[in-house]
């Protein structure tokens, strides 16, 4: 897939236009669904736009050699949602107390989210619903982790943070959403 | 729990309209339409400016050249060449004394932005010509 991309970059950069809408194409259902879940629907076409333009502009300065093209877009729609959420004097991704986060690393993965739970979830739509309450750090996490089949690793260069962070992040957000599962059943 | 869970939330994407990505794809074209229009009459209005510059540069330079002397250590060298041959050095030294080496590089300069110019003004306008 990573390699698609360079190929799709590279023949973009030697004059083949055909080659940048082919990521275009690719990559605006992820962005537009990683965008929709901070912004809401109103502003989530401009900014995707805007993110494709930035790769446009800065196409040149992609290094392959630091991150995958993937980690690289990812990053530049992170950063533009942060930009038009602090315009609109919004916080989004701040720090979360890295106590808090440590917390339910003990806890096997079968008891975070049992299977009453995921029978749930399977109702897309109180699924969006629970995770645009979650905290927008652990809502990231797992946008990423289970819809753009991000590793971990690749999560912490976007979100800069480290691998430890981050998968106290994915832990803890699903025990959060477990939380969150049980209380609208009541 | 992981592939559960990867089901869950791929069943759970939002979409765009389908429109969407060519309304991108027709937003960096114009972008680049109007960048490439400026590249193009920026490269063209240096190419006409450095052209003038370099013909100014040309005509200040020869007369230059006259006002150093430089032609006439120049003539020395076919009329006398016994002297040079003994003097080499000083006459070498007199020579590269009278060049006038700021309006040299300042028409070097010209002509080399004319050179870029135009060549980048060109590729604009074969890239139009072949877009269209």
């Amino acid at each position: 897939m990573e390699n698609d991309d360079e190929y799709l970059i590279k023949e973009y950069l030697d004059g083949n236009q055909n080659s940048f809408k082919l990521l275009v194409e690719k990559y605006t259902p992820s962005i537009y669904n990683f965008s929709i879940r901070f912004v809401g629907g109103d502003y989530v076409n401009d900014i995707v736009q805007d993110v494709f333009i930035k790769v446009w502009k800065n196409i040149k300065k992609f290094d392959n050699k630091k991150s995958g093209f993937k980690t690289w877009i990812f990053t530049i729609t992170r950063n533009t949602i942060t930009d038009y959420l602090r315009k609109k004097k919004m916080v989004l991704f701040s720090s979360l107390d890295e106590d808090e986060v440590s917390f339910g690393d003990n806890i096997k993965d079968e008891i975070i989210l049992p299977d009453e739970a995921l029978i749930k979830l399977q109702d897309k739509e109180l699924l969006n619903k629970l995770l645009d309450d979650l905290h927008a750090n652990y809502r990231e996490v797992l946008i990423l982790y289970y819809q753009e089949e991000m590793t971990f690793s690749e999560i912490g260069k976007l979100i800069d943070k480290p691998l430890n962070t981050v998968k106290s992040y994915h832990r803890r957000a699903l025990i959060k959403l477990r939380e969150l599962v049980k209380k609208d059943e009541f | 729990m992981e592939q559960n869970l990867q089901k869950l939330f791929k069943n759970a994407t939002y979409s765009p309209e389908g429109r969407l990505s060519g309304d991108i794809w027709n937003a960096i074209e114009y972008k680049n339409a109007q960048i490439t229009k400026w590249k193009r009459f920026g490269y063209l209005g240096a190419s006409v400016l450095s052209l003038f510059g370099s013909a100014f540069s040309i005509k200040s330079l020869i007369a230059e050249f006259s006002r150093l002397g430089f032609y006439d250590y120049l003539s020395l060298a076919f009329s006398d060449s016994g002297v040079i041959a003994t003097y080499w050095k000083e006459y070498t030294l007199s020579l590269v004394d009278s060049l006038p080496i700021a309006s040299l590089a300042v028409l070097f300069f010209l002509l080399f932005v004319l050179f870029i110019s135009i060549r980048r003004a060109s590729y604009q306008f074969k890239n139009r010509l072949l877009i269209s």
